[in-house]
């Protein structure tokens, strides 16, 4: 375990840089290059004036950043026939070779690269060419501070991801599905009083298709990067995600999907609901790529306000470099319309209960029940 | 096979007319920037001292900032040692137009800017199509070289001269509302131009006026290293109405010039102003060579209750764009709108959009958006919609379109949307398209040749904007866009 | 002199042999139907014709009044007066019909050497066209094809054919998608236009539109090549036995 120090408040980015770059880091086997890791602090961790962090205080994240956890180990559940092994199990040297640095660049996600020196639990997981199960893999909450799990998606292969994305300092999931390969990842987040970040990195190879629905509840700070790179033609992608927020919780989402290769196909929509003096920060990339011909690719976000204190920050962006697309984003922030509010009651509902319905028909807009979104329910 | 529709990329090329430089006898402070040279420049202006100290504070404020970086384009580091800060056309402001330089009315009247006051014919029938009269503030360089009109202005109360002179006649005006929209240290270059701007227009609307014609400021850089620096202010008074308009153009040079203009806008209760921009500053040439940095702050401020400001751009030209007309919406009820067209070819980079900050209660905004792309440029939209606790009832709509020409360029929108209010509403629809291979067959079908079809479609995209644009302008607007978008076909 | 020759046509789609040696003769005042099943080329020679970017004549050559247009760009055929009303009309956003009427008009009249028609004429002749198409005034302000429904669509190219005058009109599936009432008044365009100055080419799967616009030749269209030639009881034949009795 790493950087089990007496005083772990160092709430500056480079205070907390040299705190790293001097520390013996853990002699676990990392799958991110730990040169590289390095390379990317020495740089410079990012702090609050750059426009990644505009809208969440990054600094208290590093208050906790060194801090000590339970060194729990990572809970991991897979089918018969798939692979999970250790990052220091050599059979993960093939991966490494075939696949690192595909997914994310570690420049773009420097926590990442803390995350890569401080590494507590590593695990790939395997699934082999056309396996095709009910069967999902779950990765539980909780555990030690620092999780990587990498998750290959063989050619052909189909499979369902469940997580449970909560209870450490910074966890990364990194998939790659190979040609004609699909991954349906469902990701869960309760509420907890802790700061945690964690970053989604995919990458598509032809054909292949992913899918995430993500139902995040709050956190004093949580922080949530996805990225997705469709490097095939005839990739598609769709992620969905819905929050909502209560008391003084903070929820940073951060979706970058990237076409590079031709014929690719995406789909964002986001609906969040934000009370009291709750913070929702979305910021919903599209880029585009010269020469990824014929992209059709669209984000829609949607945001309540429930109360006079809550704040909403949405910056859906387009980056475009190929004319031969087809490209939209529609962003709206308001309150429940309450015309619908008066119809419901005029029908025998309860204030109450009437918007209570429409909040709840709101977050089904963009995850199912099944995907999580049963467990976006405040019970008030 | 037929030797079909010619690439797109063929049909931007680039033809800049007013390209063009006047030989002229100028006074110009030599290059370099420091308190002596703030202080030439107000003493050159002979102003009062409170001015003078006005400047000296913007420039130790300057001193301590930094160019923003944020922006999505790229150019080296500007040398602001280098720039000369003041050039004017050598002898006494003009007092009249017999008296100003047949060299410089020739300039205007070959750019097309009347800088006479030829009367309407009496007797002409009302339906024959009469130009409308405008009043033209002429600011050349540094300096403005003539107002025209500005008696028929004054017979309204409408005060209408440069900056200069305002200082100098409208002490009381210009101390209360110059920086008060846009603050000496709101940014890099509103700092910088606060402590060297030489010129620029100002207009006063008294109350209960409605201004009797178009007001128009008409920019020309003419000497080589010298930056522009403009400055103007409009007040509208209570229950007044202005539309003013802006046009600008450049010499063709293989060096970049700086225009660091600040605009500031204020309207009081029920008032209206609707400020018009065609610019047209030299673009540079196919490689990026040349053309003018537009780094320009512009911003109005809905001070009264059911006043509105109304932003149209039309931009066409320089290097490089950075500029986001807005409006801080503080008046009960006041209205903002921006509409743009911003079209790039060859190099230009043009990072540009608004912010509409909703203050009061009620406040609405409205955001339409063009932005055309084409050889190797780079066109980016970056809009700010805010909605602060007290603005109840507020609602704003934004709808940015781009459209692509060519596989080289690009388009970006960063739409910053930031509510803290459940009692507004913010809607934001943002698309990208082509000029498509389909459109302009079909358009070739029926015997219109790909230069006028691609215009055509590009101006059916343009045209939500173009309609918000006063008559005269919008056909010129049109007219820019076709000349933009000419070139050699295939 | 033949109005329309079109002589041992060969063009590629995407490198895919479409059209195999095709001949066609169409003399002034008549009115040829092309028919043909599915994947015939019946499209492709629409398109060929009007020199649409993308199909390639291999060999081949395509003469209007004597003039070979084989290698002529699309406005150099519609100036020459080649038509082509198409299968799936385009939109053009924010660009309203009447300008896009007149831009057009423009250019042919800029070709002819006439002046172009005043503001006023043009707009009063295209309101009565559009009249006698059963389309409103409204409809020539708006955008072109601009959420026009499939009906009006097809109408507007009937609308721009009656304002272009052309020589030669190719009619691509025209009928496809009316209901009998719009059918009806696209026929009676068509008849209106008819005359011995000018000729058309009904490119169409089925024989309906031709029991109110009558052929003088049909031509069945398989595999690339004209098959079988025939006066206009020929459609009624294929409409009766389907066009595998032509096969082998």
């Amino acid at each position: 375990m790493a950087g089990s120090t007496a005083d772990p408040a160092v709430a500056t980015s480079s205070a907390l840089a040299r705190r790293l770059l001097d520390i013996e880091t853990s002699d676990r086997s990392s799958w991110l290059d730990r040169a590289a890791c390095q390379a990317v602090i020495a740089r410079g961790l990012p702090d609050t004036r750059g426009e990644p962090w505009k809208y969440t205080n990054v600094n208290r994240w590093y208050d906790v950043a060194l801090a000590t956890h339970d060194p729990a180990a990572l809970g991991i559940e897979a089918p018969d026939d798939v692979l999970v092994v250790d990052f220091d199990d050599p059979r993960t040297r093939p991966l490494t070779a075939a696949h690192r640095g595909k997914a994310f660049d570690l420049e773009e996600h420097p926590l990442a690269a803390v995350n890569g020196l401080l590494l507590d639990a590593g695990m790939a997981i395997v699934v082999p060419d056309d396996w095709h199960g009910e069967a999902p893999v779950r990765i539980s909450d909780d555990g030690p501070s620092y999780q990587h799990i990498l998750l290959v998606v063989g050619r052909g292969a189909s499979i369902t991801l469940v997580e449970e994305a909560c209870g450490f300092t910074h966890r990364i999931v990194e998939a790659v599905v190979e040609p004609g390969g699909q991954l349906r990842h469902l990701r869960r987040q309760r509420p907890t009083p802790r700061r945690e970040c964690s970053l989604v990195a995919v990458h598509l190879d032809r054909d292949a298709r992913y899918e995430l629905a993500q139902s995040s509840r709050g956190a004093e700070l949580r922080r949530n990067d996805v990225v997705v790179t469709l490097a095939g033609s005839g990739a598609q992608v769709t992620v969905n995600g819905a929050w909502r927020l209560i008391d003084r919780e903070h929820l940073d989402t951060q979706v970058a999907v990237n076409h590079v290769a031709p014929q690719g196909f995406s789909r964002q929509t986001y609906r969040g609901v934000v009370a009291d003096r709750a913070r929702a920060v979305l910021n919903g990339r599209i880029h585009i790529a010269a020469g990824a011909k014929a992209t059709d690719a669209a984000l829609n976000t949607k945001n309540l306000l429930a109360t006079d204190s809550a704040e909403v920050y949405a910056k859906p962006e387009l980056e475009i470099f190929e004319s031969d697309v087809q490209c939209s984003h529609g962003a709206t922030v308001g309150t429940l319309d309450e015309e619908a509010v008066f119809y419901l009651r005029s029908r025998g509902l309860s204030d109450k209960a009437a918007r209570a319905l429409l909040v709840d028909g709101f977050l089904r807009e963009a995850i199912a029940d099944d995907e999580g979104a049963a467990r976006l329910e405040v019970v008030a | 096979m037929p030797e079909h529709a010619p690439e797109l990329d063929d049909l931007v090329s680039q033809d800049y007319a007013a390209g063009f430089v006047t030989d002229i006898a100028a006074d110009t402070l030599p290059p370099g920037l420091d308190e002596q040279v703030v202080r030439a420049i107000s003493a050159k202006k002979e102003e009062p001292e409170w001015m003078t100290e006005w400047r000296l504070d913007a420039f130790r404020r300057w001193q301590a900032m930094r160019p923003p970086r944020w922006a999505h384009v790229s150019f080296p580091d500007i040398d602001f040692q280098a720039i000369s800060y003041f050039s004017a056309p050598k002898g006494d402001r003009p007092k009249s137009l017999d008296e100003v330089d047949p060299e410089l009315l020739r300039t205007y009247e070959k750019l097309g800017i009347p800088l006479h006051e030829r009367a309407k014919l009496a007797g002409v029938d009302e339906s024959e199509q009469a130009v409308p009269e405008v009043a033209v503030d002429a600011v050349f360089d540094s300096v403005s070289v003539a107002t025209t009109f500005k008696d028929k202005l004054r017979e309204a109360g409408v005060v209408f001269c440069s900056m200069s002179e305002a200082i100098a006649e409208h002490p009381d005006l210009v101390r209360r509302y110059l920086g008060s929209v846009v603050p000496k240290p709101d940014n890099f270059y509103s700092a910088l131009n606060s402590a060297v701007f030489s010129d620029g227009s100002f207009v006063y609307i008294p109350k209960h006026t409605r201004c009797p014609m178009e007001l128009s400021t008409y920019f020309r850089i003419n000497a080589e290293n010298t930056g522009q620096f403009e400055r103007t202010l409009i007040i509208a008074d209570e229950g007044s109405y202005v539309s003013y308009l802006e046009g600008c153009t450049a010499p063709m040079r293989d060096d970049n010039q700086l225009h660091a203009a600040v605009v500031e806008l204020v309207a009081l209760d029920d008032a209206e102003i609707k400020y018009s921009t065609v610019q047209n500053w030299y673009p540079g040439d196919e490689q990026g060579r040349g053309g003018i940095y537009n780094f320009v702050t512009k911003r109005g401020a809905c001070l009264g209750a059911r006043s509105k400001i109304s932003w149209t751009q039309v931009e066409t030209g320089s290097a490089i764009t950075w500029k986001y007309p807005s409006v801080m919406l503080r008046g009960a009820d006041s209205v903002g709108e921006f509409y743009s067209v911003a079209l790039t070819r060859n190099r230009q980079q043009a990072d540009t959009g608004t912010k509409m900050v909703h203050i009061g209660p009620r406040t609405k905004s409205t955001i339409v958006s063009k932005g055309i792309s084409a050889g190797h440029s780079r066109n980016s939209y970056r809009g700010l919609v805010r909605m602060n606790p007290a603005a109840a009832g507020a609602r704003n709509y934004t709808q940015c379109d781009s459209l692509l020409i060519g596989d080289t360029c690009g388009a970006n929108t960063f739409p910053y949307i930031e509510s803290k209010l459940p009692a507004a509403v913010v809607e934001h629809e943002a698309t990208t398209s082509k000029v498509s291979d389909e459109q302009l067959f079909l358009c070739q079908q029926r015997g219109i040749d790909p230069e006028k079809a691609v215009a055509m479609i590009v101006n059916g995209f343009c045209k939500d904007v173009f309609r918000t644009l006063p008559m005269e302008f919008a056909v010129e607007a049109a007219k820019l866009l076709e000349v933009s978008l000419e070139g050699a076909v295939g | 002199m033949s109005l329309l020759e079109v002589r041992d046509l060969h063009v590629n789609v995407d490198d895919k042999p479409i059209l195999k040696g095709l001949d066609l003769t169409v003399e002034a005042g008549e009115v040829h139907a092309v028919m043909g099943p599915n994947g015939s080329g019946k499209s492709t020679l629409a398109n060929v014709l009007a020199g649409r970017p993308g199909y390639d004549i291999d060999v081949g050559s395509i003469t209007l009044d004597d003039e070979d247009l084989t290698a002529a760009t699309p406005d150099e055929r519609a100036h020459r007066g080649l038509f082509l009303a198409f299968q799936y009309p385009i939109e053009i956003p924010g660009v309203s019909n009447m300008e896009f009427l007149k831009a057009a008009v423009d250019a042919h009249a800029v070709h002819t050497g006439l002046s172009e028609p005043s503001a006023v004429d043009f707009i009063k002749r295209a309101r009565a066209t559009a009249e006698q198409l059963h389309l409103s005034a409204d409809f020539l302000k708006r955008g072109v094809n601009e959420g026009f429904s499939g009906g009006e669509k097809k109408r507007n190219e009937i609308l721009q054919m009656l304002l272009l005058e052309p020589r030669l009109a190719v009619l691509d599936e025209t009928d496809s998608g009316l209901d009998i009432d719009a059918l009806q008044v696209v026929a009676e365009g068509i008849n209106a236009f008819r005359a011995g100055d000018n000729a058309i080419v009904l490119v169409t799967h089925y024989q309906r539109l031709l029991n109110y616009v009558v052929p003088d030749h049909v031509h069945v269209l398989i595999d690339g090549r004209i098959a079988r030639s025939g006066d206009h009881t020929l459609a009624h034949t294929l409409e009766d036995e389907g066009y595998g009795w032509l096969d082998g």
